[in-house]
This record gives C-alpha cells, structure tokens and sequence, in this order.
C-alpha cells in the first residue's frame, strides 16, 4: 500500500516541479526578477538563483516521475518547498504584493492576500508528499527498483514491508 | 562429527559467499548512483549555462541601441518643470490595467502636462513578452522609443496613447512590424527614420535593461504610480491622485 501511495506522490510532486520548471525556463530574465521581487536574498546572488531555479525544477521532477534516486530528489524537493513556504510568508507578512512567480506568471494578482494563502497551502501538501517520499522511498513503478534490485531493501530494513507486500 | 564439522563449514562458507555478494552489490549500486548523479549534473550544468545565455540583462547596450530624448537612464519626463505635481509611472505597453488606466487618467494627464499642472516621468518598461506569440510588448516599445528618438517627446506621447487604444489582446499574435510603422507615423514620426529601427529592434537591449531596471527599483507591477515621490499602493486611490492633480 505504502509503495502505491509514494508513486501518487511521487507524480503529484514531479508533475507540479515539472510544469512549473517548464513554464519558467523559457524566460530567465523574468525569473532573475521574481526572485528579486521576494527582496530576501542579496543581489549578487539573485541572477544565479534565478537562473538555476527552473533548472533545478525540472531536474527534480523528470527524475521523481521517473522515480530515480527518490530519496535524494524527495529531500531536494523538501528543502525547496520549505524554502518557498518562508519566502511566501515572508513576502505576506511584509505585505508585499507580488505574485509568487510559481508557475512563470507575471503581474500582481488581484487578490494577493488569498494568493499567497493559497500559494503556501499548495507547497504545505508537496512538502508534505517529500516528506513521506524521504522516509518510504520505495515506490511502484520507479526506476530506483530496476537499478537497485535486491540489496538496498536489506539495508533499509525494508525486508519486512516487502515480504508483506509481495 | 566429521559430517557436522563439513556441515558448518559448508554454511559458513555459504555466509561468506554471501556477504562477498552484498560487497559487490553496493558497490556496484554506488558506481549506479555515482552514473546517474553525473549524468543529471551534466544535464543541470548544460541547462543553467543555456539560461545563462538566453538572459541578455545587463548587457551594455551597442553603439546607436540607447534611445534619444530620454531625460533619465530609463525614463523620459513630459511637462513643464514649474508643474506642482511630478507623477511617475512604470508602464508596459501589453498591460491591460495600464490600458485602463491610460482610458479612465489618459486625456487628463495630457491636458494637465499641457496646462502645467502636472508632469509625467515614463518608466517604460516590457515584460510581458509571453502574453503573444511575438514578444508584442517589447517590440511595442523598441517602437514607442523609435518614436522618441527620431520625433520627440510630444510624439512618443500620440504613440503611446494610439498603442494603448490599439492593444492586442493578451495571448493574440500581437500585431505585425509594419503595424507599428503605421502608429509611428501616425504619431508624428517619418517613416524612413523609424522603420529601420523599428524593423532592427534597434533598442531591445536598452527595452531588457530597462526593464530590469524596473525590478531592481522595487517595483514588482505596472501600472505603479508614484506622485511627487511617493508609491501608491492602492491603484484606484492612486488614479483618483492623479486625475486630482491635473484639474
């Protein structure tokens, strides 16, 4: 059961990191000034986060939805989810009105008080399904199984989940 | 006993085989992983350096890019200096509230620059690329500056407002070069000096520039207002300010 949950959630979180990867890539200028947008990060390195976000994206989400290195890509994504959840807060509590950019949009949105509610709800449920990847990072369906058949259950004393399962 | 001995034997050589086959095991998962992690690095290198290439930002505009007639860096200021009232605004010729804005504030506006009452400081800037097809909103004002350059301010002042009466929907192809043309001339520009620059995007580093310049001024949206200096972060408010001040 645990195995078929982790791969809802490994496509759940690699379909969103994916998308929005996608729509931003095409534009690393606007990118560089969303980033700037959330005044956090200093700007001798805000060109470079902006540049390597999109990247990153879609990194982790081609390989969760093919489920490869899950558990290493599942912390990865955490500490990005984390990391939006505090710049969003942060750009709420400021009172700032931007738009969180998430998904390559532009402009302020009408309401952003109820956007940035809803920008943090939506990284909370991925943070959520990271987390659960990072501690039962077998799935169905994932790469990680062809690569490293047998002996990785072992010594993640998964042996008895597995027994029960199969 | 002699059986029992080679019984142990015989299964701790089986223990032994065993662990020897667990060794190469994780060594071969971590040769695997070390694979796959480099291969994925190389992917990420090759991306980052591709997004790299593609952000012009900040590069130093060419010979001829920089467009005439502007009174700051990025900007150009219409009206008289004695004018009381100094409005600042950041603009995007694709923006459908900038649109509204130039409906409801434009006559105004032009009626308060011409009466001396207010001044206009234009932060143009284009960032709305990907609402056409064409990247619209930055070829939009390579030709508004094109305009600018070559007419002068008062003209930049027609073209700008024929480009919000005409603006393309957002998600449309925008509208063609030679479209651009037309309002220029409309506006007062010759047409042998802007369609060269138009047709070149003669200004589109100084357009990436500037809208950079915009982010790095805090401002996160266009329309911003700011009159005599200060940000108005409510729109309607800030719209109601400025009609105020040209009356």
């Amino acid at each position: 059961m645990k195995s078929w949950i982790g791969l809802v959630a490994r496509l759940i979180v690699g379909g969103v990191d994916l998308a929005a990867g996608i729509a931003k890539f095409p534009d690393p200028a606007a990118n560089v000034r969303q980033v700037r947008a959330f005044d956090i990060l200093p700007e001798a390195v805000v060109p470079t986060v902006g540049h390597v976000l999109p990247t990153v994206e879609i990194i982790v989400g081609a390989a969760l939805i093919l489920g490869l290195l899950t558990r290493a890509f599942a912390v990865i994504g955490a500490l990005f989810f984390i990391a939006f959840i505090i710049g969003i807060a942060a750009a709420w509590a400021r009172g700032l009105e931007i738009n969180c950019g998430c998904f390559g949009s532009t402009g302020v949105p009408e309401n952003p008080q109820r956007q940035y509610a809803i920008d943090i709800a939506r990284d909370l449920g991925l943070l959520i399904c990271c987390v659960w990847l990072v501690v039962w990072p077998r799935t169905r369906l994932a790469l990680d199984n062809l690569l490293f058949p047998h002996h990785e259950r072992l010594a993640d004393g998964e042996q008895s989940e597995e027994a029960v399962e199969v | 006993m002699a059986n029992n001995l080679k019984k142990q034997s015989k299964s701790e050589r089986a223990q032994a085989l065993m662990r020897e086959q667990q060794r190469r095991e994780r060594t071969r998962n971590l040769l695997v992983v070390g694979a796959v992690v480099v291969a994925i690095a190389i992917i990420a290198v090759v991306m980052v350096v591709v997004s790299n290439k593609k952000d012009t930002t900040g590069e130093a505009v060419g010979a001829g890019g920089t467009p005439k007639n502007l009174t700051g860096a990025y900007s150009v200021m219409i009206g008289k200096s004695s004018a009381p009232t100094t409005i600042k605004v950041y603009e995007d010729l694709q923006c459908p509230i900038c649109k509204s804005f130039e409906e409801v504030a434009g006559a105004q506006v032009q009626q308060g620059i011409a009466d001396g009452k207010v001044r206009v400081d234009y932060h143009m800037v284009a960032f709305l690329d990907r609402e056409s097809t064409t990247n619209y909103s930055s070829r939009a004002l390579n030709a508004a500056m094109a305009v600018l350059s070559t007419a002068g301010p008062d003209a930049f002042l027609k073209f700008h407002t024929i480009a919000y009466q005409n603006q393309p929907a957002e998600g449309s192809a925008g509208v063609p070069d030679s479209t651009l043309v037309d309002w220029a001339v409309q506006a007062g520009a010759d047409k042998a000096q802007v369609t060269p620059l138009i047709d070149d995007n003669t200004y589109h580093q100084w357009v990436v520039n500037a809208t950079d310049q915009m982010s790095k001024d805090h401002v996160t949206g266009t329309p911003t207002i700011f009159i005599n200096g200060e940000k108005q972060s409510d729109l309607q408010t800030g719209v109601q300010k400025v009609i105020e001040a040209t009356k």
